[in-house]
């Protein structure tokens, strides 16, 4: 059976290292925000529902972890768009509405950017309630590292960092 | 960016910017005159503007500045500034 584009899920590379403990998207840093992804059409989505230990005012959501959502998926998108590690430049959010606690939205993060796209490379991405009312959007450009660039900024063997780009490869998302 | 959305005029621009509020306001376009004070319009409020504004953000590719965004009375505005900014672009 086919599945739709909208349900598969993406694999982000990163998971091919043990242990890997990115506050975004790792299942096993339990204080990260542990974001999951799937296709939506070009781009790519995930579900954020968050509790109270992302609280800023009372009930409602801390708006530093909405932006970081926003980088993070428009980071994920873009790494397996151009098939490289990107690095945020500038990222600037919109607040348009709060988020609460306890409910559940979308994040969905788009871009034109390809593997011959010039630097800086730019994404936008929007939160969205479940009625599908825009609650933040942003915007953000990123600059893509070689492979040599990557591992002398990250604390990772080489080993590791040819297992990452390995999986960049594998599951690149196509436009 | 586009050629297309260099040769953007503010005419467009007030065509798809009241698209966008109407869609947004939930009104129908011929309410929506250029000129309107958009702070008049039924049911207005700051999020319903803002929400327009990165929706039109979106649609030409720009960011606009809070100071330039607050500023916006009129659809109007809104085209005159998105020709604005395009154009520092070039």
């Amino acid at each position: 059976m086919t599945v739709p584009a909208e349900t598969k899920t993406v694999e982000v590379p990163w998971q091919v290292l043990p242990g890997y403990q990115c506050f975004g998207c790792s299942p096993s840093n339990e204080q990260g925000l542990r974001l999951t992804f799937t296709r939506n059409g070009a781009g790519i989505e995930t579900r954020l529902l968050l509790g109270r230990a992302f609280e800023s005012y009372p009930g409602v959501v801390h708006g530093g972890i909405a932006t970081t959502v926003c980088d993070e998926i428009m980071g994920n998108l873009l790494v397996l768009r151009v098939g490289a590690t990107v690095f945020t430049t500038t990222l600037r959010t919109r607040y348009l509405a709060p988020l609460k606690i306890g409910v559940e939205y979308r994040c969905v993060a788009t871009t034109d950017a390809g593997p011959d796209t010039p630097a800086p490379l730019r994404a936008r991405a929007e939160i969205l309630g479940p009625d599908g009312s825009q609650h933040v959007t942003a915007v953000a450009d990123y600059q893509p590292a070689t492979e040599e660039q990557a591992r002398r900024r990250m604390a990772i063997s080489d080993s590791d960092a040819a297992l990452v780009q390995q999986a960049i490869t594998a599951h690149r998302i196509e436009n | 960016m586009s050629n297309a959305l260099n040769d953007v005029t503010v005419d467009d621009v007030i065509a798809t910017v009241t698209k966008l509020v109407a869609a947004e306001f939930g009104l129908p376009e011929d309410q929506i005159g250029a000129d309107v004070d958009l702070s008049s319009l039924e049911g207005s409020d700051s999020v319903k503007v803002l929400r327009t504004v990165a929706k039109l953000e979106r649609a030409y590719d720009i960011e606009l500045e809070d100071d330039q965004v607050f500023g916006l009375k009129t659809v109007r505005d809104a085209a005159q500034l998105v020709v604005a900014v395009l154009e520092e672009q070039r």
